[in-house]
């Protein structure tokens, strides 16, 4: 056992000290803002809070739309679980909410298909839940803007037959539809400054790049490619939290850039990590816990039958 | 509203989300096994899911909810209310989660709110938190007194605290604690009107010259009147010590109250004074025996030898008999023993006696008794000893078989700053009847009502006496400490003490057998010290302005130059003014500023005249 930790030991060193390096690596705050500004990149804009009467100005339009989702599925192995998912959509202005929910179980599917291809699907199927969500609020709850927590593409890609839909209304109705995305992933910074960049920051994230270089309430816009096309992207740093968020915008809505950086600025608390509380208290509302999760199992399939589904690792003691 | 979470046969938890909980709320608990239980809310909590509570992590900022709501969400529509309840009875096993609680009806907690009648309790103020119960509540017992309802005077909604009189057999003694401006005043003030409409025979030592009941506070609807119910008595005016009824040991306690006696003046006192002695012979005797003393026993047998007056030789046969009597007794113990004696009989205190005191008693009424504290301090020794007995007796006398005695009724003693009178760790001289009282006053019908905004300088052996304590804002550790010890008060309560409103209080009673929290009612009468100190200052000086505004009014408008003719004219008319020229010349210009009068230059010098 001794031995054994020494290596382990060893061994994360050896990864830990990698990637201090790499952050010792990283270019400084006032030089990567040269780098950017230089390459054309983007331009940096500082948000400002939205006064009362903007802000019951967009109350008054319906007010805005909080568009989550949340998928959970039972412990045991494939094909042997369920998966519980659902959306909601929550206005500030109307009370009623929409919920839009799915059950999955690999047993019982037309087509058989492999673990891979069972989780692609469930990710597909909360991608258009979440989009049947949002239509639905268009329709009923009829907001001036819809924030979905994540990004625009991965609704595009991953629920391409409702999107479209999606997209028409929002632009056919003026409504302002705009994805959140808490953890960027994509590297359109390093793409560009390639060049210029240190050898370990080449294909780094936007984020590792811009982490602590943005003030609070500063946003770099970029003008994104490939699949992002279609799209507008501001990251941008709404708390003390250094690291930014991502604000996605529809090609054809960039005229309202800046006034959703600035709703979304307001909408965030200074202390917080970031994201907006509206999306917050609609991300706490959909989850789907273990606890309801076990419960539904309890309820709807017994005891014995639960007992049949759970797997016997999740009876080893800890 | 329904039980939620772990549960105990003791406390449980209710979740509401329509309605908040308040502390002392009762509410009823429906078990499906154990049928309804009576619990009490002892902590009461709001809980909005979704603004966690966390300093690093998503922490709420006020301007974002502020958004929210310009949003049109309410946030509060989320909120969660729970309250944390304590069971009346431990139960046999834990409360069922999930059963269901209500707000009681008057008729489920009768029995735990209310222990008398209107007509045979003391009402002292509403019992907290309770309108609800209270709607459904019998109408005599509804809207008895007034209270104070943010900064209103208002007729009471809440169930009535009534102390039943009745109990006084059982619980004879109450103490009030609570610091100064907690409403403990109030409260004594209350418990006085409650025996005066009762007409309970009652004595209040009253060192703040406080306890007057003849003017009535404003807009009370059908308020009584008071007038009749009490007499106020001052030490030395109106009451007093009759000498000749004095024993060594109060005559002793009257003599340290003055300044402590020394060891030898204590013993020259008991050899001096005699049984039947009036304050004539025993002063004459120490007057006597000091010149003696002072001319030595030689002189005076000199003297004696001379011829003289048969009037003075009889007195230096008296010094020579006093001091062969008296060998032992110091000069300075002697002029110190008569020194004190001057000085009290310069108070007045032996040209009265005690029977109006008693004949109010006789009569129902509150005797209030006022006096410098050092004077009242011995002369409560003297009156309440005396009074003390002579229900004693008449009670003794009745066991005995033999009624025959003077009626003397039972009675109740109140005071305020009691830890000056049975003060812990030094003797006092009233301490020794005090605590007699605390002990055996039940037997014999007499109570006691002791205020102290010091619980901990109360002697214990006294404390230890008072059954139901009235607990207003206490802010001292000590204190609080002192409290909880003394009473069945919980820790949840004794948290709170610091932070109680005036003229809010606990109530610990064995009669109720639970802490209750109260708010005293609207005392019906006000304290002539209600007028603020500073308010008094520019009363005062309104006054004084408008006065001479009212003299100057017919010499105005008056000339500087001639400021004289003026003075000698406001000197006749009034001479307590005592003014001179710089004087009114100062006075003149103040009120100049003020706006009274107005300044103009001319020829003549600067003139002062009234604006019409």
């Amino acid at each position: 056992m001794e031995k054994l930790n020494e290596t382990l030991k060893a061994e994360f060193s050896i990864a830990a000290s990698a990637l201090k390096k790499r952050m010792e690596e990283r270019p400084d705050r006032e030089s990567l803002r040269n780098l950017i500004e230089k390459s054309g990149l983007g331009r940096f804009r500082i948000s400002r809070r939205m006064t009362n009467d903007e802000l019951k100005i967009l109350s008054e339009k319906g007010g805005i739309v909080g568009v989550d989702g949340s998928t959970n599925s039972t412990a045991g192995s494939f094909p042997y679980v369920i998966t519980v998912q659902q959306s909601l959509a929550k206005s500030t202005a109307v009370k009623e909410e929409i919920y839009c929910s799915r059950v999955l179980c690999p047993l019982f599917m037309k087509e058989e298909m492999d673990e891979a291809g069972y989780l692609e699907l469930v990710k597909s199927s909360l991608a258009t839940l979440e989009v049947m969500a949002a239509i639905e609020a268009i329709e009923k709850l009829k907001p001036a803007v819809i924030l979905v927590d994540g990004s625009l593409v991965r609704l595009k890609i991953e629920a391409k037959n409702l999107w479209e839909d999606l997209k028409k209304e929002a632009i056919d109705r003026e409504i302002l539809l705009v994805g959140v995305v808490e953890g960027i992933t994509t590297k359109i910074i390093s793409g560009v400054l390639k060049e210029s960049l240190p050898e370990a920051m080449k294909g780094a994230c936007d984020w590792e790049l811009l982490f602590g270089a943005l003030d609070v309430g500063e946003g770099l816009e970029v003008v994104p490619t490939g699949l992002k096309e279609g799209f507008r992207t501001v990251f941008i740093r709404t708390s003390i939290d250094p690291k930014p968020i991502g604000i996605d915008l529809l090609e054809e809505q960039y005229e309202y850039m800046e006034q959703v950086e600035n709703l979304v600025f307001t909408l965030t608390p200074h202390d917080s990590r970031g994201i907006p509380l509206w999306l917050d208290l609609v991300d706490k509302k959909v989850k789907i816990s273990d606890a309801l999760l076990e419960g539904l199992l309890k309820t709807y399939l017994g005891e014995d039958f639960s007992e049949f589904l759970t797997p016997k690792r999740a009876k080893r003691t800890p | 509203m329904q039980v939620v979470g772990l549960t105990t046969p003791q406390e449980v938890f209710v979740a509401s989300r329509e309605r908040k909980f308040r502390i002392n709320e009762i509410l009823v608990i429906d078990d499906p096994h154990q049928g309804s239980l009576i619990g009490e809310v002892v902590e009461a909590n709001s809980y909005n899911r979704f603004i966690p509570l966390s300093i690093n992590h998503d922490f709420v900022d006020a301007r974002v909810i502020e958004s929210l709501e310009r949003l049109g969400y309410s946030i509060s529509e989320d909120e969660i209310n729970i309250a944390r309840v304590k069971l009346r009875n431990e139960a046999n096993f834990p409360i069922t989660t999930g059963a269901k609680v209500h707000l009681p009806e008057f008729s489920e907690v009768k029995d735990l709110l209310v222990r008398s009648t209107p007509q045979e309790g003391l009402a002292l103020g509403e019992i907290k938190n309770t309108e609800e119960t209270a709607a459904t509540m019998d109408d005599n017992l509804k809207g008895l007194f007034y209270v104070y309802r943010n900064g209103e005077k208002k007729r009471t909604k809440n169930v009535p605290f009534l102390l039943d009189l009745r109990s006084f057999q059982q619980y004879p003694h109450i103490g009030i604690f609570g610091g100064s401006g907690s409403g403990k005043s109030y409260g004594l003030r209350v418990i006085m009107e409650e025996l005066m409409l009762k007409e309970i025979p009652a004595i209040i030592l009253d060192p703040h010259y406080e306890m007057d009941f003849s003017s009535k506070e404003e807009d009370l609807k059908g308020a009584p009147d008071f007038k009749s119910a009490f007499k106020k008595f001052q030490i030395g005016e109106d009451i007093g010590v009759e000498f000749l009824a004095l024993g060594k040991r109060d005559l002793l306690d009257l003599l340290s109250a003055v300044k402590p006696l020394t060891e030898a003046m204590s013993s020259a006192v008991e050899i001096l004074h005699r049984r039947g002695d009036t304050l004539l012979s025993f002063s004459s005797r120490l007057e006597l025996l000091a010149e003696a003393l002072e001319l030595g026993r030689l002189r005076i047998e000199k003297i004696l030898q001379q011829d003289m007056e048969p009037q003075e030789r009889e007195k230096y046969k008296k010094m020579k008999e006093l001091l062969e009597e008296y060998p032992n007794i110091p000069l300075v113990s002697v002029q110190g023993i008569a020194w004190r004696l001057r000085r009290l009989q310069a108070s007045g205190l032996f040209n009265h006696n005690i029977k109006p005191v008693k004949e109010a008693l006789l009569q129902g009424k509150l005797a209030v008794i006022q006096g410098p504290i050092w004077l009242l301090q011995v002369f409560s020794t003297y009156l309440l000893a005396n009074l003390y007995r002579a229900r004693r007796d008449y009670k003794d006398g009745e066991l005995r078989g033999n009624a025959s005695g003077e009626y003397f009724p039972p009675f109740v003693i109140a005071t305020d700053e009691a830890h000056n009178f049975a003060p812990k760790g030094y003797d006092a001289p009233s301490k020794g009847i005090i605590t007699e009282i605390a002990q055996e006053g039940r037997k014999y019908g007499v109570f006691l009502v002791l205020a102290t905004q010091r619980p901990t300088l109360l002697d214990e052996t006294v404390t230890a006496q008072l059954n139901t304590k009235i607990i207003f804002r206490t802010v001292r550790g000590h204190d609080i400490s002192t409290i909880a010890e003394e009473t069945d008060i919980g820790a949840e309560e004794a948290k709170r003490l610091p932070y109680l409103p005036s003229g809010d209080a606990f109530v610990s009673s064995p009669l109720f057998g639970r802490t209750v929290a109260i708010r005293v009612r609207l005392p019906y009468t006000k304290s002539p010290h209600t007028l603020n100190p500073f308010d008094e200052i520019k009363n005062y000086r309104q006054k004084a302005q408008d006065r001479l505004l009212d003299l100057l009014e017919v010499h105005l408008p008056i000339y500087e130059t001639n400021l004289l003719k003026v003075i000698q004219a406001l000197n006749t008319e009034a001479p307590d003014l005592k003014l001179e020229i710089r004087t009114l010349k100062e006075s003149l210009e103040i009120l100049v500023k003020n706006g009274k009068l107005k300044k103009e230059d001319t020829p003549f010098g600067a003139m002062y005249y009234r604006q019409t």
